[in-house]
């Protein structure tokens, strides 16, 4: 049994599993972005060309962290709680086939938003997006970062701790991470740890690359999403090849 | 021995001595069974088989290779039906059938043409095509027998297989563990029913707070009580006090049950015994047979007996 063909058994298995949902599920997330792109401009009538286009470019971010740090780890957790993740790694495929079966699930629900969101900021804004060829691995960067280190809180963390958890990273990246708007709004000492948190990171790629003549791309943002790639998949492969 | 497991010890972090210097072997073609109370230690053992659990000590080979330092070769060569329901909701049978055997390493033909044979046999064509989420637990039990069946093991083990099955279905199931062991695979059922033990398996241990304290074929293990009879009384409510057995064997007390161990030369005395007690009011109703498995298991394993397991044992010897 070749890793490729567990992968592609396992994301159909997924797949049929939420099948009754994907659609309501692709429609919460593209509602998730939209909100975004024509609530903010409600709150805040009299923005400036910066602060639109960073809302424009920040809500596809806001979507993926959303997904990959809140909805990703409950659902493991969840599965770890019911036994069924040990079942699963009962199953002689390889074990970092499931984690790639579950990011491919979720992009294939998170990505359908993240472009209707793009488009209607544009029209909405009347913004003229070059969009960069390189939103392609900015977005799977994103994507596989926000899923591992997702993976790894529901890993390590019991289940009650990880929805606790995954609850603070809501208010937390909503309303305390510069992804819709700039970090020089925030106070200093919080400006620094999110030069070391992911999330900063993954709003610079993602602006970045969806609106490259607005935002600069600093590699420093791409390094700092491969370590916290790393360190996620670090911490959920030796969680998930751990034996009790 | 297809599987060898040699004193297999397991402590977890927490200091729970899960499995104590366990000893056994099944060979090819053999259904063994693996008996004991929650939290005997039974599950712990199959999750060290399959790679779930690291042993602290001790080895397990498969076909004469080391699988606690190859984890990943233990679940290529077992087929493994966990406790746990499995995680098939929105996947019809047919769909959760096919996709373990595909996983499994089947093609595609021949895991149809072996899950058409399974759902016949387990009479599960009903519900070949609704979604899992809509079927009963029982129903869902035989779904997760199925995958574990479909493209079977060198080694199946099946931790609890006839929980929530119906009677019928349950026979049905037998058969068909049956058949994976006429067809070559050693089948490990875990299993806190003796009574089905006792019709289904080959061989089978007896394992009581992380020991094998007994092991053999039923009809050897029930030889250890000699030649035994049970006296089964059903004690009036309004009694506390359970009668003092005149036999110097073994007396469980189950709810208002009270089950005896009386020399076959004893029968007659038995029977005046309990006429006395019935004249006393003490006793409603009682029977007297073989002994059973399940009183050497009580004898055996029985120190703290749970009622809730012995009671759906004697429940499915009822049905």
């Amino acid at each position: 049994m070749s890793a490729l063909r567990s992968y592609v058994l396992l994301v159909s298995w997924q797949a049929m599993r939420k099948k009754a949902y994907l659609p309501l599920m692709m429609a919460v997330q593209a509602l998730f972005t939209l909100g975004i792109v024509l609530g903010y401009p409600l709150l805040f009538p009299s923005l400036d060309t910066t602060y639109i286009y960073l809302i424009a470019t920040g809500a596809p971010a806001i979507s993926m962290v959303s997904v990959g740090l809140v909805a990703l780890p409950q659902t493991v957790g969840e599965a770890r709680t019911e036994g069924s993740l040990d079942y699963m790694r009962s199953l002689p495929v390889p074990r970092l086939a499931f984690l790639f079966a579950d990011l491919t699930v979720w992009l294939g629900i998170v990505v359908p938003g993240v472009v209707l969101g793009v488009l209607v900021g544009a029209w909405r804004f009347g913004l003229e997006l070059q969009v960069s060829p390189l939103v392609v691995p900015a977005v799977l960067l994103v994507a596989l970062t926000s899923t591992c280190v997702g993976y790894a809180i529901a890993s390590v963390l019991p289940y009650m701790v990880t929805v606790i958890v995954t609850q603070a990273i809501v208010v937390f990246v909503f309303m305390f991470s510069p992804l819709t708007f700039l970090p020089d709004k925030l106070p200093g000492w919080l400006a620094f740890i999110h030069r070391l948190l992911p999330i900063q990171a993954m709003g610079e790629v993602t602006r970045g690359t969806i609106a490259p003549q607005q935002f600069a791309l600093s590699p420093g943002a791409w390094l700092t999403l491969v370590v916290w790639c790393l360190l996620g998949f670090g911490v959920t492969y030796a969680a998930m090849t751990r034996r009790a | 021995m297809l599987l060898e497991i040699q004193e297999l010890t397991k402590v977890y972090r927490t200091g729970v001595r899960a499995n104590d210097g366990i000893t056994l072997g099944i060979e090819e073609g053999e259904v063994f069974g693996l008996l004991g109370h929650n939290g005997a230690g039974k599950t712990t053992l199959v999750n060290q088989v399959v790679g779930l659990a690291r042993p602290t000590s001790g080895s397990i080979r498969i076909d004469g290779r080391d699988v606690v330092a190859d984890p990943g070769l233990a679940r290529r060569l077992c087929s493994f039906q966990a406790q746990a329901q499995v995680p098939i909701d929105g996947l019809t049978p047919r769909q959760a059938i096919d996709l373990l055997g595909q996983l499994r390493g089947g093609s595609r033909a021949d895991v149809r043409a072996r899950r058409a044979r399974l759902v016949e046999g387990l009479e599960l064509g009903e519900w070949l095509d609704v979604d899992a989420a809509r079927l009963s637990g029982g129903v869902k039990r035989l779904v997760a027998f199925a995958m574990a069946a479909v493209v079977p093991g060198r080694l199946v083990m099946l931790d609890e297989p006839t929980n929530d099955v119906d009677p019928v279905r349950r026979r049905l199931l037998w058969q068909q563990v049956r058949l994976l062991a006429d067809h070559g695979s050693a089948v490990l059922l875990v299993t806190h029913n003796v009574i089905e033990a006792e019709r289904s398996v080959d061989r089978l241990a007896i394992l009581d707070e992380g020991r094998v304290v007994a092991e053999g074929t039923p009809a050897a293990l029930k030889a250890v009580l000699g030649a035994e009879l049970r006296l089964e009384l059903t004690l009036d409510p309004a009694v506390s006090e359970a009668p003092a057995s005149p036999f110097g064997r073994t007396a469980v007390r189950i709810g208002h049950r009270l089950i005896v161990g009386v020399p076959v030369d004893a029968a007659g005395q038995a029977v005046a015994w309990v006429e006395s007690l019935q004249r006393a009011g003490a006793v409603e109703e009682f029977t007297l047979g073989p002994a059973t498995l399940e009183d050497v298991y009580v004898a055996l394993a029985g120190g703290d007996p749970r009622p809730t397991e012995l009671e759906e044992a004697y429940d499915v010897s009822a049905a």
